[in-house]
């Protein structure tokens, strides 16, 4: 009795009517969310019709992301990254990590060592992430380097094992990476066609822009703002490590963050390495392994890995494409 | 006949000057807010800071760490000092096109630049 | 008046049947007349058809608003020749918004108010409306609510002056015997529901 009929049948049309407009609005919609996590910037781009759907997509994978983050980062105590390195023979490690592992020692072997993940110590000596970082002493970094190599560390099943106690894990170089193939993972479960998962750099791109392929810009090594080089790329990763992201200066000369497992001092071959391939793992492990051997042998490991391309930038500033580069880039 | 104001009671003006009032807030705040391409700053969850990148200005930003301090001229908008050790933010350079971000990851503070007309960068995302 | 059905309630019921559809055909003819009117910006109009659906709220009750706004909007675009056109989704959702607010508005605090408040409130309700289908069907762009402030600034004085307007009609009509037999008056209405 107090309230009539046509009066809530009126309401609820309104209602019905505001949530149909806030989920569906017949065109397509691009969603754009960035967030601190990993130590850097992820941004998600998704397209779809559905916002609903696309802005669930995109918590999902922010989620992913940073459960993973905890498990494969050495600044969590709780990592099993840490835990390994904590541990005197390693330890059981969770699925993920070790397939990142897996993954990760195929590519230290076949680059010859170029690419390492029991640097742990040595970055923590460098402390590249600190405060104050400072250019260590050759006894320190000979010290830090004792039993590093990819041979020091084995995967059994799910059981990580180190040759020597001291060994510390590192996967900075390949962690991102294979997170953001994860997240990527779970927009294609949300049903998304259509998108781009960028954590600071490490990118993978689904399926198309709306309007055209995804065009990524390239960072130029050396000029603030400036671009190298446009490419056009679509169900692809995309990888750039430079010399210019995290470093510091000490007398002029600057240390960067990626170690050449030889000297245990930043890598000088490259200012820039950028790989073009199928999973952003991969990609993340060989840019590394490309920026510590420099512009030829890194080109020749790159040829050992068909559909993957890369362009390098020298220490001197030429540019080194690998073959099949030029079929990605659009500009200049 | 009564006049609009003899017949009115409280419960009406009530009414009316609400409807008012919120239409006239409306238009102001459309009226000041920034058109064209933005900066448009947020730390965690929250937007703290929304200009004009047009308009040269230059902003404080509070973080968990101190403040990082904002600079926007004609170069973009980038950050000019800060208080995390690494003092990546200062080195990423200025945040000029449509989606470029810029961040404070120690101090938790991430610069955005959003055009309402769309895309007008040459790419769609940076890799560096 | 006398007639046939010597029944009371018989005899309410078909006053209130003639004098629905005299206030329908009313708010035709307003909405008619309004739409030859110029207006500055397209669909703001002053809404006088409102009268007449606030009389129907007043007089009676709020099914009697709905029969006489739905009425309103069926038949007043059937006659310009807009039925299913764009402007008549826009009408029909603006009369929808205006309706079930102004019944709202009156159940809850109609102590409080005269038909002017409810008015300005129906007259929010029906740009608010005619925004929203206008963002669903013509402009598929969130930039349309930005005219919202300034529509909503108008629509409070065109909704003051058709309550205003419909006080004067209710003063009329309350003293005409039609209404008073049946023992309906302005300030009862509000505890009958």
């Amino acid at each position: 009795m107090p309230w009539n009929r046509p009066l809530i049948i009126g309401m609820i049309l309104l209602l019905l009517a505001l949530g149909w407009l806030r989920t569906n609005s017949g065109e397509t919609e691009l969603v754009r969310s960035s967030r601190l996590l990993m130590g850097t910037i992820v941004e998600i781009v998704v397209s779809g019709q559905n916002t609903g759907q696309l802005e669930a997509a995109v918590d999902d994978a922010f989620a992913e992301m940073a459960r993973l983050d905890r498990l494969l980062s050495r600044h969590y105590q709780d990592s099993d990254v840490t835990r390994v390195s904590q541990g005197s023979k390693g330890g059981k490690v969770a699925p993920e990590t070790a397939e990142v592992v897996a993954l990760g020692l195929d590519v230290a072997r076949r680059s010859n060592g170029a690419f390492d993940m029991t640097l742990g110590r040595l970055k923590t000596l460098w402390g590249i992430d600190q405060e104050n970082p400072v250019v260590p002493t050759q006894e320190a970094i000979a010290e830090a380097l004792e039993g590093v190599g990819f041979r020091a560390l084995s995967l059994e099943g799910l059981n990580l094992v180190k040759q020597s106690p001291q060994l510390m894990v590192d996967l900075g170089g390949i962690a991102k990476g294979y997170i953001v193939d994860r997240a990527v993972v779970v927009l294609k479960n949300h049903g998304i066609t259509s998108g781009a998962v960028n954590a600071g750099g490490d990118m993978y791109l689904l399926g198309q822009h709306p309007e055209h392929p995804w065009r990524i810009g390239i960072q130029h090594p050396r000029e603030q703002g400036g671009i190298l080089a446009t490419v056009q790329v679509r169900d692809k990763a995309v990888v750039t490590s430079g010399d210019y992201e995290r470093f510091f200066e000490q007398d002029g000369q600057r240390y960067h963050h990626i170690f050449d497992p030889e000297t245990g001092s930043p890598a000088r071959g490259c200012q820039s390495v950028t790989v073009i391939t199928d999973s952003v793992a991969l990609g993340d492990a060989l840019a590394t392994a490309l920026f510590v051997l420099g512009p030829q042998k890194g080109l020749e490991l790159l040829a050992d890995y068909p559909g993957s391309e890369g362009l390098i930038v020298a220490a001197d500033g030429t540019l080194h494409p690998s073959q099949g580069w030029a079929d990605y880039q659009s500009a200049p | 006949m009564k006049t609009p104001f003899q017949v009115m009671t409280g419960g009406d003006w009530l009414i009316v000057l609400t409807l008012l009032g919120v239409s006239v807030a409306g238009i102001a705040w459309l009226a000041t807010a920034p058109k064209g391409t933005r900066v448009v700053v947020t730390s965690g969850d929250q937007t703290c800071f929304v200009a004009d990148l047009d308009q040269p200005q230059s902003v404080d930003l509070d973080g968990p760490l101190g403040k990082t301090r904002l600079v926007i001229d004609e170069t973009g908008a980038h950050v000019t000092s800060s208080p995390c050790p690494r003092k990546i933010c200062i080195s990423m350079g200025p945040a000029r096109h449509s989606g470029d971000l810029l961040a404070c990851v120690p101090n938790r503070i991430m610069v955005r630049i959003e055009s309402p007309s769309g895309e007008d960068a040459p790419y769609d995302l940076l890799s560096r | 008046m006398t007639c046939s059905a010597a029944n009371a309630e018989n005899l309410a019921r078909a006053r209130r049947q003639v004098f629905l559809a005299l206030f329908i055909a009313l708010a035709v003819s307003l909405h008619i007349l309004e739409s030859l009117l110029p207006s500055p910006i397209p669909w703001l109009r002053l809404g006088l058809a409102n009268i007449m659906t606030l009389s129907a709220l007043y007089l009676y009750d709020g099914r009697a608003a709905w029969t006489v706004s739905m009425a309103r909007v069926g038949l007043g675009s059937l006659l310009l020749g807009r039925l299913f056109s764009p402007g008549f989704w826009l009408a029909l959702t603006g009369a929808i918004a205006a309706t079930s607010v102004m019944i709202l508005v009156h159940r809850i605090c109609g102590r409080h108010l005269s038909p002017i408040g409810v008015s300005a409130t129906g007259a929010a309700g029906h740009a608010l409306g005619q925004i929203l289908a206008a963002r669903l069907l013509i402009i598929q762009h969130e930039a349309i609510w930005q005219i919202a402030p300034l529509f909503l600034f108008f629509t409070v004085f065109s909704g003051v002056l058709t309550g205003w307007l419909a006080v004067i009609l209710l003063q009329r009509l309350e003293q005409h015997p039609a209404f008073q037999t049946s023992g309906v008056a302005l300030d009862e209405q509000a505890g009958k529901d």
